[in-house]
């Protein structure tokens, strides 16, 4: 998730004299919809400057050259390029004029929205064809390149007698970047997507290949655990380039049992429930009925419906699917019949995946398992009070937390994102225990240990990147 | 500097006379961890601290931070000593914070399934605590009986439950951490914000007291199992048993501990209790969950351990194993000294691991046990040990061991584990171009370097001159790797040694 920027660029525009009487939350608004009748014109150009080349990554060694030249180790020259490609990339970019040049990664889809404040100048990295997917011969482990397709990733494994752990929450057709450099919600029951990441190869802002942590193994032990600090935010520290995943074994047995809830209390006791079920559990993908109607445009839905992945060994699946049973107690109904999200082939995902890309996100609430069901609904009437109707994907983790990704059926502009998640994070302040993580969230966020945490993280990035090359830091 | 009457003075009218010590006896006790370091070492480093406090408050330990900015004495924190690697061993004097008074279990919250421990309370203690409420950890560390929570959090350490319960530092909900301005810093939001709200727990997991003191801790608990049941089967050979343990992660089973060792640390037990299980390489293996699921379980593992020859071994035996889980190193009676080396290796690569420890162990011609514990999916802890005698000036050539199986786990695509004062050397070998951001991790924490400075990606000497304030980390190799060499040409007859083979061969 790229937020350093975005903070940073905050942290400084409040200090403006002009804007300094603004209250935080007003500029913040006024920086995410572009407002020319608040801001000065220097600011919307900042905000609206995009990147003016885009490079398609083939292999790493030209990742490596171009971090080489955009920060002065090499010149352009180096690149060998045609004539024409090469004046058309010193015009771009404005070669020999007293600029830095920054590097960006973009994307493959984006769940919420993008960065208040795009890469200025630079370059734009294009990794749709760098997607290469490497499974270990006798072992549990993948080396996948930011560009390979999450559903790719997950049927290969697969065909391979691996166990892809981690699923999007929200079933779009992410690369597994996007968990880098994005904002895809990976995550499994038992841990979010960082849990699975063993190493990351990278390439530093001096263009030289890094690898953070260990392909192998886990990193435990070799001084601080940069990786698992630096994941969230790891396409601001380097370029990442692949992903070292910890897969696991494709179990004997496994079953996807679908239960209907009508009851919101009854949903959250049965979650509640759930989360201490133990092993066995690969995943809980929870929906309301307009989520339900996306993924399941042929299948009545409940108002609620919690599909959960259970492996076992053949003669145990049956005892485990009579435990919960008694977990999920409340049911309106119950199927194993029912397909889930992920085990459909590529099309159909896709095909999904693009309805599904049709909402309107605005981020992660991570929610009490025990509150899930009065959140459902607070989150459902706001909608209906916003012309906006809403409703909700969400996965339960083994911690009593719901990863909850709410989203309403509204057109995408920055005004009605804006609105829609300051009403979504008017609930959370409601919620006991519960927690909005969007990027708008982090920004709005004024609590004392959260800015020394992050001030420390801005620190830490400019020591590592300090030749701001990896997305740099920008003062309006 | 301020002179060393005036800080103690100042150190005393912090905590009080009785909680700062400075006699020879006290401070030579905090000379060394867990493991042994022959006398010679002294002359490289100044490992007796100045002074050892002994704080009982967060506020106390800012306090002492900031008094350091007047004395100019680095600061050493330490909490149970179970490290093996110099990270909580003074190289310079200073004042060394025993953080074991700080040992309160404050509260658990069965809603939010945390529990809120101070730093310098053992693993065993909050075990113990939060199973009397119900609950469990979902990962404990090896040495749960010695090993303190903050101590445990900075070694970065492996330990049971990973498999089930992901890593320790993935039990970590937030931290409590004094910063070297004597600030108070919370790593993460009070809410499960999965990792988001710029979590900066990992930072700590492992920085080995580097970039902070650890006060506190909020941790994770699970609720505990119906049933917990611990199997083990004997082996033909350790190799064996490896393949086993290879096998449940690839039966996708997931038994919340599985574990190898080899006959020798039997030997040993037998050598010091004669009701010890019979020495032969095992595994022992420990399954949760209700009935039902404890003997599918079970049975999935008498398939697995069958396949590879493994015997079941009486119900007697895996119980006082299990028992004794958290004792793991009661061979070090035997000598005077013990030297572990923990390493992580790829799963896979199991069987080829323990048996290139065994064959270091015998080109080196040192007596230890090999042993090894599933840590997740992809990834095992090798943790053999070696007996020293390290009241003889040869007996600290038995740490040429360490260096050559962190070599060997590094030629497996693996690590060794650690850094502290002896392992710097393998900091690069680690992390290759990338060392330069793990030592700006540093910069930014503790630009004056006042916390446990000189040790993790720069080794300090006791020396303040040019020229002889630091050796180059490959310094360390080579000194470690003369060790090797020495200990394989001249082998030590250690005084245990007679006893040992005497039960070996009996």
């Amino acid at each position: 998730m790229g937020l350093l920027r975005d903070w940073h660029y905050v942290e400084k525009a409040v200090q403006i004299p002009a804007l300094a009487e603004l209250i935080r939350e007003a500029l913040i608004h006024a920086l995410f919809v572009r407002d020319d009748r608040v801001l000065p014109r220097d600011l919307i150009a900042d905000l609206n400057r995009v990147p003016p080349v885009t490079v398609k990554v083939k292999e790493d060694a030209e990742v490596r050259k171009l971090v080489r030249v955009l920060n002065g180790q090499e010149s352009t020259v180096s690149l060998g390029l045609s004539a024409e490609d090469y004046h058309y990339f010193r015009t771009q970019l404005g070669v020999g004029r007293t600029r830095e040049f920054g590097v960006t990664m973009r994307p493959r889809t984006l769940l919420t929205y993008d960065w208040i404040v795009p890469e200025q100048r630079g370059v734009q990295l294009d990794f749709t064809g760098y997607a290469g997917i490497e499974f270990a011969v006798d072992g549990h482990r993948a080396i996948a390149q930011v560009g390979a397709l999450w559903k790719r990733l997950y049927d290969e494994a697969s065909e391979r007698g691996h166990l892809v752990p981690f699923v999007p929450t929200v079933p779009l057709d992410f690369a597994v970047g996007d968990a880098l450099y994005g904002d895809a919600p990976f995550a499994s029951f038992r841990g979010g997507f960082a849990s699975y990441v063993n190493a990351l190869r990278t390439i530093s802002a001096y263009g030289q290949r890094a690898r953070i942590g260990f392909e192998e193994v886990a990193n435990y032990g070799t001084a601080y655990d940069l990786l698992h600090a630096a994941i969230p935010l790891a396409g601001e520290f380097f370029i990442p380039l692949s992903a070292a995943l910890r897969l696991e074994a494709k179990p004997a047995a496994r079953k996807t049992l679908t239960y209907g809830f009508d009851d919101p209390a009854k949903l959250s006791a049965g979650l509640d429930r759930l989360c201490r079920f133990g092993p066995g559990v690969n995943w809980v993908h929870i929906t309301d009925a307009v989520a339900a109607k996306i993924l399941r445009p042929a299948t009545p839905p409940e108002a609620s419906t919690v599909q959960v992945s259970l492996g076992a060994t053949t003669t145990g699946i049956a005892a485990k699917e009579k435990a919960l049973d008694v977990a999920m107690v409340g049911f309106k109904a119950k199927s194993s019949e029912t397909p889930n999200p992920y085990d459909v082939s590529a099309d159909a995902y896709r095909k999904t995946a693009d309805t599904v890309a049709r909402s309107l996100f605005v981020g992660e609430v991570r929610v009490p398992a025990k509150s899930f069901g009065e959140f459902l609904g607070k989150v459902r009437a706001f909608g209906d009070q916003s012309a906006a109707k809403a409703g909700a994907y969400a996965n339960l983790q083994e911690t009593g937390s719901v990863s909850t990704y709410p989203f309403f059926s509204a057109p995408k502009d920055r005004t009605k994102v804006y609105d829609l998640s300051k009403g979504v994070r008017a609930i959370v302040t409601r919620t006991p225990g519960a927690a909005f993580t969007s990027r708008l969230a982090h920004l709005w966020d004024e609590e004392p240990n959260f800015l020394r945490r992050m001030s420390l993280v801005r620190s830490l990035k400019l020591e590592i990147d300090e030749a701001h090359v990896v997305q740099p830091l920008i003062s309006p | 500097m301020a002179s060393l009457d005036y800080a103690y003075r100042r150190l005393v009218n912090t905590l009080g006379p009785e909680r700062v010590a400075r006699s020879e006896f006290e401070r030579m006790v905090y000379s060394h961890d867990f493991a042994s370091l022959p006398k010679i070492a002294l002359l490289q480093w100044r490992l007796y601290p100045d002074f050892v406090a002994l704080p009982q408050t967060t506020e106390e330990v800012a306090a002492l931070v900031k008094l350091s900015d007047e004395s100019l004495l680095q600061i050493t924190p330490r909490g149970g000593g179970t490290g093996w690697c110099g990270g909580s061993v003074p190289n310079r004097g200073g004042v060394l914070v025993d953080m074991r008074k700080m040992n309160n279990v404050l509260a658990l919250d069965p809603d939010t399934r945390t529990v809120t421990v101070e730093a310098g309370a053992t693993w065993k203690e909050v075990e113990d605590f939060v199973e009397s409420k119900g609950f469990a950890l979902p990962t404990i560390p090896l040495n749960a009986a010695g090993s303190t929570v903050g101590g445990s959090i900075n070694s970065g350490s492996t330990g049971f439950g990973g498999l089930r319960g992901g890593s320790v530092r993935d039990a970590i909900a937030s931290l409590e951490v004094i910063l070297p301005n004597g600030s108070l810093l919370k790593t993460a939001s009070q809410a499960d914000a999965g990792g988001q709200l710029a979590n900066l727990t990992p930072l700590f997991f492992g920085a080995e007291g580097t970039l902070g003191i650890v006060t506190k801790a909020i941790l994770r608990v699970v609720p505990k199992p119906e049933i917990s049941k611990p199997l083990t089967y004997a082996f033909p050979n350790l190799a064996a048993a490896a393949r086993c343990l290879k096998g449940i992660v690839d039966a996708a089973l997931t038994p919340y501990h599985a574990a190898l060792m080899d006959r020798d640390h039997f030997v040993f037990d037998r050598a010091l209790e004669a009701d010890s299980p019979d020495p032969t390489d095992l595994a022992l293996v420990a399954v949760q969950g209700s009935k039902d699921d404890v003997a599918d379980q079970e049975k999935a593992m008498d398939g697995l351990a069958a396949k590879e020859q493994g015997t079941k071994l009486p119900p007697a035996v895996g119980d006082r194993l299990w028992r004794d889980r958290y004792n793991n190193y009661s061979a070090r009676r035997l000598s005077r000294g013990l030297m572990v080396s923990y390493n992580l290796v790829p799963l896979r690569r199991l069987p080829e691991a323990v048996e290139k420890a065994m064959e270091i162990r015998d080109k080196l011609k040192l007596n230890g046990s090999v042993q090894a514990h599933i840590v997740d999916t992809t990834t095992a802890a090798l943790d053999p040990y070696v007996l020293m005698d390290d009241t003889k000036p040869s007996g600290g050539t038995a740490l040429g061991f360490v260096k050559r199986m962190g070599d060997a786990a590094f030629k497996m695509e693996g690590h060794p584990m650690g850094l502290g004062l002896f392992l710097v050397f393998n900091l690069r070998k680690m992390h290759g171009n990338a060392t330069s951001a793990y030592s700006a991790v540093k910069g930014v924490f503790d630009p004056r370097k006042k916390i446990n400075g000189g040790k993790t990606f720069e080794v300090w000497t006791k020396y303040p001159w040019p020229g002889l304030r630091s050796i180059p980390p490959p310094g360390m190799a080579i000194g470690l790797e003369v060790a090797a060499i020495l200990r394989r040409v001249k082998p030590t007859r250690d005084r245990f040694v007679r006893a040992y083979e005497h039960t070996k061969e009996g």
